[in-house]
């Protein structure tokens, strides 16, 4: 009998789901937006998964900034942190990638590998600049729907400059040149130029970028990016037409390596899942507790420094 | 009588010379309150007195100060600018004494440390103890009793981290200030998340010895500051033995932003250089720690 794995990353902005069968192919694919609830995100996935599929699913992992929550929600296999899943489900389309370009909503990331192994990574720091948050951001901000953004950007032909150091400093610069007059095109190209070398100053500072280079993460959707990036790097940087779904395809391969005896449950949408916050006034740390409850049981708590409390 | 109560804050050289004050000061007959372990209050009343521009570290200092004020005579605030002419520490020690004396109204105990313009540690304890009406012979032979108990401690920290070096589980060489790393705000996390991930972390500043200050050299034969040439050291000197380095200092520390990113460019093992400030989730640092620590199992199977 057939068999399938699920890995689900779910970011901040998007939730992404793959089923992948023995061969580590892709079966059926879902990517939705988390809108600030992942427990909600993941179980409209999960259905939306369900319907397009009939065979078992025998390993399930997850991945993303909400890993771990989603990984209790849905009895996990396996959990992992988003650079090795990205890793891992980049070297299986491209076994000989040196350099992974990653631009999520929140996150942005560089990683660099030698024969399928992680030789070294950077993350962006304390700052959101040149993430996909932004460019968001400021679409909205030019009343540009965030699916067109890449579209107009290449349309233009005289990208205007536009701060690259900070995202308030690029904002402010934004607003300028638009009071001036400028096109709305240029204003674009010039945002996604400084996506770019926010990037390159600021996650890939001192890192030696080599090729083949592949690109994913939800921004590698947006073509005026990818544009710039093969400018400015001056070679063409290969963008998989699934790029936004490597992480998930990574961690649905680790979750094939430590795959279950028996099939999965997937139907949640009727098991309540709830977090409820407090403050614990235990001692003077005051931690910020977070309990989980499945079906008003509780079944894990989180952030206790000291551990004496659930 | 009642004793004269000395507070002495838990936090910045406390990490160093905690054992030597605690023992000079009860061998001389007083009374010392340590202020308890860092929380999340302590460093709250810290940022609340401290300027928007100091580090973490001092930020957390203040805090401890701030809740010894009501619970003792005294705060022992020393002033240690240098042991040496290439022998400095950060500028926050040097100012430390003014920075406090500024911000608080309570009486300051200090001792200055100037190697350079001859005022040794020794005869910074002379004074301190003729400060505190107690005689030259007396004052010395407390300080080098309590210099003697120091070197105890040290000695057994040396050997239980020589002892890690042994592990047969991935071995990280952490290099950090002691104030951050053994600091439970922020340090704990960092150690808990290593624990959880089976890996035997070392802290460098327990195996500084003159052969480490030695074996820095080779890596950069002039550095200035004290401290961090010492744990430098260490990377040199044990780099054969260990895994991967984990740089850990706090945001925005002036010295480690030099040092380290002149290291990064030096070694050759994988690093992981983590800079923490205020933030209370530690999702971001379990991330990078947890790729990091993918990083090393691929490398040493």
């Amino acid at each position: 009998m057939k068999k399938g794995y699920l890995g689900i990353d779910i970011g901040s902005i998007s939730t992404k789901g793959v089923i992948l069968d023995e061969n580590n192919e892709i079966i059926e694919s879902s990517y939705i937006w988390t809108e600030g609830n992942p427990i909600d995100a993941v179980k409209r996935l999960l259905n939306q998964l369900q319907n397009k599929i009939d065979i078992p699913i025998y390993g399930i992992g997850t991945t993303g900034s909400a890993r771990k929550l989603i990984g209790l929600m849905v009895d996990a296999d396996v959990v992992k942190n988003e650079i090795t899943a990205h890793a891992i489900g980049t070297t299986h389309y491209y076994k000989d990638a040196r350099t992974i370009l990653e631009i999520g909503g929140q996150d942005s990331k560089l990683i660099l590998l030698k024969d399928g192994i992680i030789t070294d990574y950077a993350m962006n720091t304390l700052c959101a600049a040149g993430t996909g948050a932004f460019l968001s951001s400021q679409a909205k901000r030019l009343g540009v729907e965030i699916e067109d953004f890449g579209t107009l950007a290449v349309t233009s032909k005289n990208p205007v400059k536009i701060a690259a150091r900070c995202t308030v400093f690029a904002e402010s610069d934004l607003i300028h040149k638009a009071q001036v007059g400028y096109q709305k095109e240029d204003i674009i190209a010039g945002l996604c130029r400084s996506v770019v070398l926010n990037y390159l100053n600021n996650v890939g500072k001192g890192k030696k970028i080599l090729e083949p280079i592949v690109f994913q993460g939800g921004v590698s959707k947006n073509k005026g990016v990818v544009k710039y990036f093969n400018e400015i790097l001056k070679t063409k940087v290969i963008v998989d037409p699934n790029s936004h779904l490597m992480g998930a395809i990574g961690i649905a391969i680790m979750a094939h390596e430590h795959q279950s005896e028996t099939p999965k449950n997937l139907e949640l949408t009727n098991i309540s899942f709830e977090t409820k916050g407090r403050e614990c006034e235990g001692c003077s740390n005051h931690c910020e507790i977070l309990r989980i409850y499945k079906d008003h049981q509780f079944i894990e708590s989180w952030g206790s420094k000291c551990g004496k409390v659930s | 009588m009642d004793k004269i109560k000395i507070g002495i804050p838990r936090a910045l050289h406390y990490y160093y010379y905690g054992a030597l004050w605690k023992s000079f000061l009860e061998e001389l007959g007083f009374e010392t309150i340590i202020s308890p372990e860092t929380t999340n209050k302590t460093l709250e009343q810290g940022t609340e007195i401290a300027n928007s521009e100091m580090c973490l570290s001092l930020k957390i200092y203040l805090g401890h100060v701030a809740y010894l004020q009501s619970r003792c005579d005294y705060i022992l605030v020393p002033r240690i600018d240098n042991y040496g002419t290439y022998e400095q520490t950060c500028t926050n020690f040097l100012g430390l004494y003014d920075i406090v004396a500024n911000l608080f109204t309570n009486k300051l105990l200090t001792y200055n440390v100037d190697e350079a313009h001859h005022q040794s540690e020794q005869n910074a304890f002379i004074k301190l103890g003729l400060t505190l009406g107690k005689g030259k012979e007396q004052s010395i032979l407390a300080y080098q009793n309590s210099k003697q108990k120091l070197e105890k401690i040290r000695k057994q920290n040396f050997k239980k981290e020589m002892e890690k070096l042994n592990s047969s589980n991935p071995k990280l060489l952490i290099v950090s200030h002691p104030y951050n790393l053994e600091d439970p705000y922020i340090g704990k996390t960092i150690k808990k998340i290593l624990e959880s991930l089976n890996v035997e972390y070392i802290n460098g500043e327990y195996l500084t010895n003159e052969k480490s200050i030695q074996q820095g050299m080779k890596l950069s034969p002039n550095l200035y500051w004290k401290y961090n040439k010492e744990l430098i050291g260490t990377i040199e000197e044990w780099k054969h033995k260990i895994d991967g380095i984990l740089f850990l200092s706090a945001f925005p520390c002036g010295p480690d932003s030099l040092v380290n990113e002149l290291m990064l460019r030096k070694i050759k093992m994988p690093h992981l250089n983590l800079i923490i400030d205020e933030e209370s989730g530690s999702a971001g640092i379990e991330t990078r720690l947890e790729s990091f620590i993918d990083i090393l199992g691929q490398t040493t199977k």
